[in-house]
């Protein structure tokens, strides 16, 4: 159901695949922004190409152009795809049957292809090869660098699956000519390395979850309270503190970019900033309206309450192309003081300064510093990370991706419910998983949830072939 | 109300002296900033002639108070009570005052909290601003100015905020970094000291004035900003200190005395009559140390050499800039530049 961000993405993508399917390369060319969406991610399988050891040369002694290698063969008949149709039952790994391992490999396969977008991935790196062969291709320079590099990047990830497809055949053809011949000890060897590549197939699955656009970046979150006084502000920071929690434990730098107090208690709003690989990757996933139910400490009468907080993230796009250039023109800086002649007939220490951006609206406000100078130079500063963010989402959505933003989160698009009582529970809605420790999960132990939502997301949509 | 209307007459009464016994008088160092300054409206148990007992400005002094936080307490309520509804910016003064002589973050709520001042001083400091109408900037002894903290004392003009942009205006001319500089009349050495920490490794500015109670805090500004090396401070009148580098400075910079002495009974108290005259009396129109100013320009200036003055606005940039432009052949570029509030701020120009 709700795999709102991700479906409406990966659509996206399809209808831009499906725009650019009959493929010309003169239509390719044309717009090159529509083209730069199209760039994938360098990290969809990292490390499978230095983990896998034995590369058998005779699969791809052919160009690495094409792309589609001929599907690796046992030499009775068995391949991937017929492994995984079979229904061989998956027993737990501790059991040695070869067909158990061999189909748990085969449907992790199947899996990281669907989420790598497989027969998207194909189609694309056929049309990029055609393109890299124009003859004319180099004289603009910034276009060829943007094509070869994306066509290098799919071809990785498909290589790399390849790679990993033969070595599971392989695996199976050693396995039985040892039986044939009955070597013990090539039989067990065979074996263990079956069940080597189960464990690794499940890591495969995991990197195969952040291969988006973008998901490799840092990224802004933004936590805004619902309607609700007081109540709904401590839980806006309920969320920002998980959120923080969440990113320290993963090793991520958080800063603090803005924060507007509430009056009693908690935030109206704020947003940190939290730098870190696949940063965006992650926030995403939590995209939306948090709910909160438990007796509220604001109430005098001890009644249960629920509140909303409504939970933005926003990428952090790794080229200075998207900082917002601000043009001084485009600046109305409005000082709080009084008319008169000013100079040495005044004497004042209003020094507060407010930025307007004309162009957008978009203002910014400094008052804490003690000069002019230095409160126009704070509220510069916001000014700035505002603009970006709305620089960020205009390119996100010229790139026919899709991000999500504050006043875009309709507070109806719940994704997640907190109840501290009557019982104690965290389910999310859109997938379901709940567990019944909250103190935990609000101390930012938030990665199930993020996991199970992005294999859901990935893996119900329907864009694989 | 009577002391007030009171001390209003007696500050009409001397007649200020003419421009030319002034001009006599300017250049004899002066034995106390108190002179200078108008007398102060209320009975002041310290003695006017000397208005401060401590001159170091409270944010510079030694944290030797221990004030238990429940008394401290006490006289943030006692001083907030004295702020009336119609004066709401008090509120943000008392909280500067005690984040001022606060030794350690006041939100810390440390008990003892350590003070540079006594609370007795502290409400004597609270009384003579809210009451006496002293500038807060005289009360805290600094003014934060850019993103300096300069420090201010009585006889001394308190930066102000029109003139951050001086240092912009400085900083947009070619290759400033390496030139030799004068601020003319530099009062606590802000604009000095601002433009120095722009500068590179040959660059210069003198800074003169003719009032030793200035040098004495622009000296004091000079060291706490470690630009002793780059700012050399000299004592007299305008360009007098200034015959050894005559034809050699690329620049001089100047916020002198500039409003009109018929406007001065006018002013604001806290400028009236608690800012030195000297820093504020322009004679006639307000022009007559502008126009010494400008006369002395070209001998002072290399070639290609730029000036930026401050002004009283509007009348008197655009006087001077037609004056500049067509009297003497020897500028271009001369133009009123706009200040904050759009007011025709400060007058710029190259010698030829």
């Amino acid at each position: 159901m709700a795999c709102r961000l991700l479906t409406r993405s990966a659509a996206a993508r399809l209808v831009s695949h499906l725009r650019r399917t009959p493929g010309p390369t003169q239509r390719l060319l044309a717009p090159r922004a529509a083209l730069s969406s199209l760039l994938g991610s360098t990290d969809g399988l990292p490390h499978a190409a230095d983990s896998t050891l034995r590369v058998p040369a005779r699969w791809f002694s052919s160009p690495s152009t094409d792309a589609v290698a001929e599907a690796p063969v046992t030499a009775d008949g068995l391949t991937v795809d017929s492994i995984a149709s079979k229904g061989w039952t998956i027993l737990p790994e501790a059991e040695s049957d070869w067909r158990s391992h061999a189909a748990a490999v085969a449907q992790s396969i199947k899996l990281i292809k669907k989420r790598l977008k497989w027969g998207w991935i194909l189609e694309r790196t056929k049309q990029l090869s055609v393109v890299l062969e124009r003859p004319d291709l180099w004289e603009d320079p910034v276009f060829a660098g943007m094509v070869s590099r994306e066509h290098g990047e799919l071809m990785g990830k498909i290589k790399s699956v390849n790679q990993f497809e033969q070595e599971l055949i392989e695996h199976i053809e050693m396995l039985r000519l040892a039986r044939e011949e009955n070597d013990n000890e090539l039989e067990t060897e065979s074996m263990g390395d079956l069940a080597d590549m189960r464990r690794n197939a499940k890591e495969k699955e995991l990197n195969a979850l952040l291969s988006g656009d973008n998901d490799s970046c840092s990224c802004f979150i933004e936590v805004q309270a619902g309607a609700g006084g007081t109540e709904s502000m401590d839980w806006a920071a309920m969320v920002m503190n998980m959120y923080r929690s969440w990113a320290q434990r993963r090793g991520y730098t958080v800063t603090v970019v803005e924060e507007m107090p509430g009056e009693v208690a908690g935030i109206k709003r704020a947003t940190i900033k939290v730098d870190g690989e696949y940063a965006f990757g992650y926030a995403k996933a939590e995209v939306g309206v948090h709910r909160l139910v438990r007796i509220s400490p604001f109430d005098s009468g001890k009644r249960r309450h629920t509140s909303f907080s409504a939970v933005a993230v926003i990428p952090i796009l790794g080229d200075a192309s998207s900082r917002y250039q601000i043009k001084d023109s485009d600046l109305r800086i409005e000082r709080f003081r009084s008319g008169g002649p000013g100079g040495q007939h005044a004497n004042t220490t209003e020094s507060a300064i407010r930025i307007v951006h004309i162009p957008t609206g978009i203002s910014a406000t400094c008052q804490n510093e003690r000069s002019q100078h230095m409160n126009k130079a704070s509220a510069m500063a916001v000014l700035q990370s505002r603009l970006d963010q709305l620089e960020i989402a205009r390119q996100a959505q010229m790139n026919a991706e899709h991000t999500q933003s504050l006043n875009e989160i309709s507070w109806g698009n719940q994704i997640r419910s907190y109840v501290l009582h009557p019982y104690r529970m965290v389910k999310d809605l859109r997938t379901n998983y709940e567990v019944s420790d909250p103190d935990s999960v609000l101390e930012g132990d938030l990665d199930d949830f993020i996991l199970n939502y992005l294999s859901s997301a990935l893996d119900e949509a329907d864009v694989s072939k | 109300m009577a002391m007030l209307a009171f001390s209003s007459n007696a500050f009409l009464r001397p007649n200020p002296p003419g421009p030319h016994l002034r001009r006599l008088l300017l250049p004899k160092p002066l034995s106390s900033a108190a002179a200078l300054t108008p007398p102060t409206p209320q009975a002041d148990p310290t003695g006017g002639s000397n208005p401060d007992p401590d001159p170091t400005p409270l944010f510079l002094r030694p944290a030797s108070h221990r004030v238990p936080a429940a008394a401290l307490a006490a006289f943030r309520l006692r001083a907030a009570a004295l702020v009336p509804p119609s004066a709401p910016h008090l509120r943000r003064h008392l909280r500067w005052l005690l984040a001022d002589a606060a030794a350690n973050d006041p939100a810390s709520g440390s008990d003892p909290a350590l003070l540079r001042a006594s609370l007795d001083d502290l409400e004597a400091l609270w009384l003579r601003h809210v009451r006496g109408r002293r500038p807060f900037q005289y009360v805290v002894g600094n003014e934060h100015w850019r993103d300096l903290v300069v420090a201010v004392r009585e006889g001394v003009l308190i930066p102000r905020p029109e003139t951050e942009a001086v240092v912009d205006i400085v900083k947009r001319v070619e290759g400033f970094e390496d030139g030799w500089w004068a601020d003319l009349g530099t009062g606590s050495g802000a604009i000095a000291v601002a433009v120095a920490r722009e500068l590179g490794a040959a660059g210069r500015v003198f800074a003169t004035d003719v009032s030793e109670v200035a040098l004495e805090v622009a000296r004091l500004n000079v060291q706490r900003y470690g630009v002793q090396d780059k700012v050399e401070i000299r004592h007299g009148s305008w360009f007098e200190p200034l015959e050894d580098v005559k034809g050699k400075l690329m620049g001089v910079i100047s916020n002198p005395p500039y409003i009109p002495n018929v406007d001065l009974p006018g002013l604001q108290p806290e400028v009236g009559w608690h800012e030195p005259k000297l820093a504020l009396d322009g004679g006639k129109d307000g022009l007559e140390h502008l126009l010494h100013l400008c006369e002395g320009l070209s001998s002072v200036l290399k070639p290609g050499g730029f000036f930026v003055f401050e002004t009283n606005g509007d009348k008197q940039s655009e006087f001077l800039v037609d004056l500049i432009s067509t009297k003497w052949s020897s500028f271009r570029n001369v133009e009123a530049v706009l200040d904050f509030a759009d007011i025709k701020r400060f007058v710029t120009g190259y010698r030829r």
